[in-house]
């Protein structure tokens, strides 16, 4: 693992061995190991056996590979899986159009307050999820013609237990509108001038020639999104009362939620199966993703 | 509505038909913005600005989601008060917030400065500082459950290799918040290196030369060129830590339920378990326009720190 980070013997940079840069790479190294060795840890722990585990130790006597596959069985995870899934894409999709038009309006149409339309995207970025929790759960289900409710939105359970209460609510936060936005403003003005004089329409133009340009912010959003979604706990917790619908995460939870006898081999095999998909992510998409990031503490 | 604009008829590019053309685009622009904009404003009003309002009414009631309710003033703002739960809920909070943000912006910051040399192998220590981001709370808090279990965990472990007698960590009162401390810290790490890295990859490499030109050392060129350039960026991650050290609950519900006794008990967590265990709305709103004052606070303090560096 370490290897990759050691300077090649003989190379190119003189600089490369001096002993500030040997340190830099021993301090770099250290905080990564640190950063990993839970991890390492995790997997680990998910092929040992019960007994093995009353013990500390870090490798495990053989690779119980049916810890992973107990336990898949010992709760519907694969439906967890799905319904995680469905909840990332579906929120992911939501966000993208929803928050790239916003952003783009923002920031190239010729809107009579733009500026504080702005403003105001800025200041319910400032806003936790946490702060409007009981409220959110109330308008949720009062959304009307829906769960049974009336057009005035009583009498059912409304967007409770649905994939729309899931989906919905936490999608395209203002944070994504003003990520969007920073984006479209530095495109230059004249690309959609050109498109003009052939004749596409506005809404053309912001969707076939200005939005491919911004790739890396649709790549930070999606990213973003998806890792909300996916670890998403309290809002799932809150609105969901059956398995059908639960993600990942609850189903995690509920393997810890007895002290006395938690199955820890199984809870590892689970988290470390359920953490995969985030991680790969993130290798694939971590050039764009940082660029994406540059643009987010630039004002104006 | 895309297809309004007409083309302008060739060979006649008089000035009352551009002005009357720039004008139809005006019309058609402001249209097409309105739309793209609404589903945004409608979303946020619905889902946001609506709810912030009805925290700050629901707060001054005793709703508890049946049909009758009453108002109560500042009833529950005074009971509140007198609240052990709320009290060790709130302090914990801010507590937590004090010590997390600073230290894991200064951390950040300085893995920031050494991934921002040249180095190799650069992809592998962003993902590895990353990885405990993307992991889902849940998870990272199970792990480190485990690290901290007092008979076979890690942490013991690694306190044995120099020959420490072991700690109860979480189950020890007098640990139990300093660990969870610890697991904030680690965790959020990843976000904030990656955006200290993008706003250190744009500072002015010209700024940076001529000041070396002029003699800076390596402090000197940090302190005055990118300290300063970096500052909207710190500030942006000043206020996302503190939105975020508030919203600590995944961690504290899967590692301690607030426990040992209500040594670890925070904010969001005391006001679900009123909102949505005990059923008391009105009171758990009271208790969330309280959380927003403090974090308005911490905001307000945040923004004086930043001009008193800025006009340094």
């Amino acid at each position: 693992m370490t290897s990759a980070t050691l300077p090649a013997i003989g190379s190119a940079k003189p600089s490369a061995l001096r002993p500030g840069r040997v340190l830099l790479y021993v301090v770099l190294t250290v905080g990564a190991v640190l950063m990993i060795t839970p991890f390492v840890w995790m997997l680990l722990t998910a092929f040992k056996s019960n007994l093995e585990i009353a013990k500390f130790g870090w490798l495990p006597s053989e690779l119980r590979w049916r810890n992973f596959s107990e336990a898949m069985q010992t709760a519907p995870f694969l439906r967890y899986f799905r319904n995680s899934l469905f909840i990332a894409v579906g929120e992911t999709a939501f966000t993208l159009v929803v928050c790239t038009m916003a952003g783009y309006a923002l920031a190239k149409m010729p809107l009579r307050g733009a500026k504080s339309l702005l403003n105001y995207f800025i200041v319910l970025l400032l806003v936790p999820f946490q702060i409007i929790l009981v409220p959110l759960f109330l308008i949720v289900k009062s959304i009307p013609l829906f769960g049974g409710n009336n057009i005035l939105g009583h009498g059912g359970i409304g967007w409770l237990n649905s994939w729309w209460g899931l989906i919905i609510p936490l999608g395209a936060a203002p944070l994504f509108t003003f990520l969007a936005r920073q984006f479209y403003v530095s495109l230059p003005d004249e690309l959609a001038q050109a498109a003009r004089v052939d004749g596409l329409g506005e809404f053309g133009i912001f969707l076939r020639i200005m939005t491919p340009l911004i790739k890396p912010a649709l790549i930070t959003i999606a990213v973003f999104q998806i890792e909300a979604a996916w670890n998403g706990f309290l809002w799932p917790l809150m609105i969901t009362t059956s398995d059908s619908m639960r993600p990942l995460q609850l189903g995690l939870a509920i393997f810890s939620q007895n002290p006395a006898e938690i199955q820890w081999p199984y809870l590892m095999a689970g988290t470390a199966l359920a953490t995969l998909p985030m991680i790969v992510l993130f290798v694939f998409a971590q050039k764009r993703f940082v660029e994406g990031m540059a643009n987010v503490g630039i004002k104006g | 509505m895309s297809t309004t604009l007409e083309r302008p008829a060739l060979g006649t590019p008089r000035k009352v038909s551009a002005s009357k053309d720039s004008r139809t685009l005006l019309k058609s622009q402001i249209r097409t913005g309105w739309a793209l904009l609404a589903p945004a404003l409608l979303h946020s009003g619905i889902f946001i600005v609506i709810p912030v309002i009805a925290v700050l009414v629901l707060s001054l009631t005793n709703y508890s989601f049946g049909d009758t309710w009453a108002w109560v003033g500042f009833g529950n703002y005074a009971d509140l008060f007198r609240d052990v739960d709320f009290q060790a809920s709130l302090w914990h909070t801010v507590l937590y917030a004090i010590v997390v943000i600073p230290i894991s912006m200064a951390i950040s910051l300085a893995v920031a400065i050494g991934l921002n040399q040249k180095i190799r192998g650069l992809s592998f220590f962003r993902t590895a500082f990353y990885i405990p981001t993307v992991t889902a709370t849940v998870a990272v808090a199970t792990i480190w459950l485990w690290i901290y279990n007092p008979g076979s965990g890690l942490a013991n472990g690694f306190l044995s290799l120099f020959g420490f007698a072991p700690n109860r960590w979480l189950a020890d009162p007098a640990t139990a918040l300093p660990s969870l401390m610890v697991v904030g810290i680690w965790q959020g790490l990843g976000t904030k290196v990656i955006i200290y890295l993008a706003a250190l990859q744009g500072v002015s490499r010209d700024l940076l030369e001529s000041s070396e030109i002029d003699g800076a050392n390596r402090w000197q060129k940090f302190a005055n060129v990118t300290w300063p350039a970096i500052g909207p960026v710190q500030f942006f991650v000043l206020i996302t830590s503190i939105v975020g050290t508030f919203q600590v609950f995944d961690l504290v519900y899967v590692m301690t339920q607030g426990g040992p006794g209500s040594e670890t008990r925070v904010l969001v967590m005391d006001i679900y378990q009123n909102a949505f265990q005990d059923l008391k709305l009105g009171y758990a709103s009271a208790e969330t326009v309280i959380m927003m004052i403090v974090i308005a606070v911490f905001i307000g303090v945040g923004r004086l720190l930043q001009k008193a560096d800025a006009n340094d």
